[in-house]
């Protein structure tokens, strides 16, 4: 069949017009509502795993939670033992009530230096402890008793001489170091 | 046979020629492709919109979640650290050097004819400190004064031993006094001592050996 002139034209006109029609519908209407589903679809497989990822931490921290108490119990513990205010306004007199309970009449203690301590929300304070009249076994179980007692107390060096007018007794020197609230 | 003569054919050439009629067939190809384009959109657009509503409420959710989790995270840190802490307090205080069964050790290894007068000792200070030292004066009273404050250093360097794992013990001076003096009835001769004791308070820490160094050593053990 041989086409005709006007045909050919018509022909032409109809594929012109199929061609606007898929360019139009790819173009402002299928491409960007693909284009939108693509943003969504990435969305979502971006924020899946970090939404689970935030419900394991949310779990992870609730679990902590639980088990914090517990695990810091002993610094809670520790922390409430250290009476509040200036440490040279109490720590002396305790000392002093300490050794007295324990016999030893006499001691004096003196600060002898005051330093950030490596644990967070501590200082450490050294104090020298003067015993100048005490026998030893007393000395020792009082030494004993407050090793025992005072987990914060850390005593550094221990000196004892013979007091040479009445051999009974001894002069002691404790240097110790303690822990309080920075 | 009859004749059959076709007076509408002109009319019926018109007809077939308007339906064959490209842009009537175009026109009516572009519209079916149309309707299922039109079609096609819409499915589409269905499936967007419930992906749409989807991310949505995922969004909705991680808006929601975001923050809780970012406090999470920030308690978690805070719980950890306290928990840190408490680890290292329970460390400082078991890693004490506890001064009361040195004492009782120097009281139950001293006889009766030794007095001391002087002892001072340091605690190691710092973790990387492995060993202190304990120094020790006194006056020994015997027949043979040497030996026994020789016997007191046995004793002692015996008895820390059994504590630490490492003692070591030395006269730093042993010299013979005139005085003398009476103990139960008999007259003694004295002598005064200083001695010090070393002692291994901790473990030192040992390093992993690198295995070429392990193996290098072993080889030439074996030559």
């Amino acid at each position: 069949m041989k086409l005709e002139q006007d045909q050919i034209k018509k022909i032409g006109i109809a594929a012109g017009a199929f061609l606007a029609l898929l360019y139009v519908y790819f173009a402002f209407l299928l491409g960007p509502l693909q284009e939108d589903e693509h943003k969504s679809v990435t969305g979502i497989a971006t924020l899946e795993p970090e939404i689970a990822n935030a419900k394991a931490q949310i779990a992870r921290t609730a679990d902590l939670e639980l088990k914090a108490p517990a695990a810091t119990a002993f610094l809670e513990r520790l922390r409430n033992t250290i009476p509040d205010g200036a440490p040279i306004a109490w720590f002396p007199p305790k000392m002093a009530a300490f050794f007295k309970s324990r016999g030893i009449e006499k001691s004096t203690t003196h600060m002898v230096s005051e330093s950030d301590d490596a644990m967070p929300g501590f200082r450490k304070i050294v104090w020298s402890i003067d015993l100048p009249k005490v026998e030893f076994i007393p000395l020792g179980l009082a030494i004993s008793t407050l090793e025992n007692n005072e987990p914060l107390l850390n005593i550094l060096s221990v000196t004892v001489d013979a007091i040479r007018e009445d051999a009974q007794y001894q002069h002691a020197t404790l240097v110790l170091s303690t822990l309080v609230k920075s | 046979m009859p004749l059959h003569f076709n007076l509408y054919h002109e009319v019926q050439r018109q007809e077939l020629a308007r339906k064959r009629d490209p842009l009537r067939l175009g026109t009516i190809g572009i519209l079916v492709i149309s309707i299922g384009f039109v079609l096609n959109y819409f499915v589409d657009l269905e499936r967007a919109h419930v992906i749409g509503i989807h991310y949505s409420a995922v969004n909705d959710q991680w808006s929601r979640i975001q923050p809780r989790a970012k406090a999470a995270k920030a308690r978690q840190d805070e719980l950890n650290a306290e928990i840190a802490a408490s680890d290292a307090m329970i460390k400082s205080v078991d890693s004490r050097f506890y001064w009361a069964p040195v004492l009782d050790q120097i009281l139950k290894a001293v006889p009766r004819s030794v007095q001391l007068t002087h002892i001072s000792a340091e605690a190691p200070n710092g973790a990387d400190v492995l060993s202190t030292t304990i120094s020790i004066s006194g006056i020994s009273s015997a027949v043979e004064p040497r030996k026994e404050a020789e016997a007191v250093r046995i004793a002692l360097n015996n008895r820390l031993g059994s504590q630490f794992k490492h003692v070591t013990s030395v006269f730093k001076d042993l010299d013979d006094s005139d005085q003398f003096v009476t103990l139960d009835g008999r007259r003694l001769a004295t002598a005064t001592f200083s001695l010090e004791f070393q002692i291994q308070v901790r473990d030192p820490e040992v390093a992993a050996q690198p295995a070429t160094a392990a193996r290098k050593s072993k080889t030439s053990d074996a030559e």
